[in-house]
């Protein structure tokens, strides 16, 4: 569904937000990097476009913020959301782009290696994991489903 | 209904230690397992924050592959729990998006009917303790350091879940003959989510160091997790920081398997990088103990 982020806004209550910084101060994330949560969404409130800004990839989506919000602001998923406007602006760590592409080729996050399979086959497993990744048919299935899926277009326009 | 086991990308094709004990303690429980075919759950870290829809779909598909097996699907993982119980909670609520799911599905036969629940298996877990307790051979005693992760108990408003003292990891624990030990940032995150793990390492090991810190002074003899994102992030992650703390990591399923008698080479926990053989001393030790007793 095409969301622009005026519907984010709503959906996540991000205009409830009264800037008291509980967010930032929560930050799992913050302590490690430049991402300060509060200084975003007052940004978004205030209609200014975030979509290249880098520190939106430093959140770790642990939801901290979200839950201690005494508002009752939806911050993690916003910024999940708001990812999703950069992302579409062309805003694509590259590191992720390879990630998404071995995913969607493989149908795998994380693909098997010849190293594990030793280990699989050492500790008693089939070396091949029962799933997609090993089923050709099932594969070409999952290739043919994400194909029209609009990820295929961001990991080919990179 | 019975359960199909949604190992994870992380279980299957780096830690399959995990998948090995996930196997062999869900059978000494009895669990009715069936066996579907799935694909990454998907991560949510990335993908959905990447395109929200794309992200719903390839969920979808994993949710409808139990239904055709009329199986609920049991995860091990935070991260695909994370996913699969948020997509079928958002479908539930969305009935746009259930037809948006089907459309793209119907061009692979498939179709989301939202039949299967979704369970994180530390819930089953905990409702079994007494099946637990009868089956627990040797007592090892350890003192855990217990990392919940973050995708078990957030975001609260849907899980419904104590997230600031949360107790079920603690019950099980002390079931097992373990004992839980408290250290500050014990409820923090490790590091790894969102897609900070592979997009920004100095970030992600910055969030590692400080709880590993906590951890290693806390005198715990291990780190437990419930996720295998977590378990590669604390297990590999160590390896990667200046400091060498050297504290073994175990997956629930993996302390539960040595408690209940397994060896850990037959659950495959020698196969870890930070080493576990003092854990494995340990065991060994208790399994004569409770063998001499008998």
């Amino acid at each position: 569904m095409n969301r622009t982020l005026g519907q984010e806004l709503k959906e996540f209550d991000l205009t409830k937000c009264v800037q008291c910084g509980k967010c930032t101060a929560s930050c799992t994330s913050g302590r490690d990097s430049n991402l300060r949560t509060r200084r975003l969404v007052f940004l978004v409130k205030s209609g200014r476009d975030v979509s290249s800004d880098k520190d939106l990839w430093a959140c770790t989506t642990c939801y901290t913020c979200q839950e201690r919000c005494p508002k009752g602001v939806k911050v993690t998923d916003a910024i999940i959301r708001i990812r999703n406007s950069s992302a579409r602006a062309g805003n694509r760590p590259s590191i992720h782009l390879t990630a998404i592409r071995s995913l969607l080729e493989s149908s795998d996050g994380f693909p098997i290696t010849p190293d594990v399979s030793k280990i699989r086959s050492m500790i008693g497993l089939p070396i091949a994991p029962v799933d997609v990744a090993h089923d050709e048919a099932e594969r070409e299935r999952f290739r043919k489903l994400v194909s029209a899926l609009a990820i295929s277009g961001m990991a080919k326009e990179g | 209904m019975p359960y199909a086991l949604f190992p994870g990308c992380i279980a299957r094709n780096m830690y399959p230690s995990i998948e090995k004990s996930t196997q062999m303690v869900f059978r000494e429980l009895g669990l009715e397992l069936v066996e579907v075919k799935f694909t990454c759950c998907p991560a949510p870290g990335v993908i959905r924050s990447y395109d929200f829809d794309s992200w719903l779909v390839i969920a979808a598909r994993n949710l409808a592959a139990a239904e055709e097996k009329g199986a609920d699907l049991i995860t091990i993982c935070n991260g695909c729990y994370g996913t699969l119980e948020a997509a079928h909670r958002h479908l539930s609520k969305h009935p746009e998006c259930v037809v948006m799911v089907n459309e793209r599905l119907s061009a692979i036969g498939m179709s989301y009917r939202s039949k299967s629940k979704v369970v994180h298996f530390v819930d089953v877990v905990d409702s079994m303790l007494p099946q637990i307790a009868s089956k627990v051979k040797v007592e090892l005693g350890l003192k855990v350091a217990i990392h919940y992760g973050c995708h078990y108990l957030k975001p609260s408003c849907e899980s419904g879940r104590n997230v600031e003292s949360p107790e079920a990891l603690e019950r099980i624990v002390g079931t097992l003959g373990c004992e839980s030990v408290d250290f500050p940032e014990k409820l923090s995150c490790c590091g790894a989510g969102g897609g900070v793990w592979s997009g920004d390492e100095k970030v992600s090991l910055g969030i590692l160091a400080r709880k590993m810190r906590f951890i290693k002074e806390s005198g715990a003899d291990c780190v437990l997790d419930i996720c295998p994102f977590c378990h590669l992030q604390l297990d590999q992650g160590q390896k990667r920081l200046k400091n060498r703390y050297e504290v073994p990591v175990l997956h629930l399923n993996q302390l539960i398997g040595l408690s209940f008698g397994i060896k850990d080479k037959v659950l495959g926990v020698h196969t870890h990088m930070v080493s576990t053989r003092d854990i494995a001393k340990k065991a060994k030790r208790a399994r004569k103990d409770a063998e001499a007793e008998a």
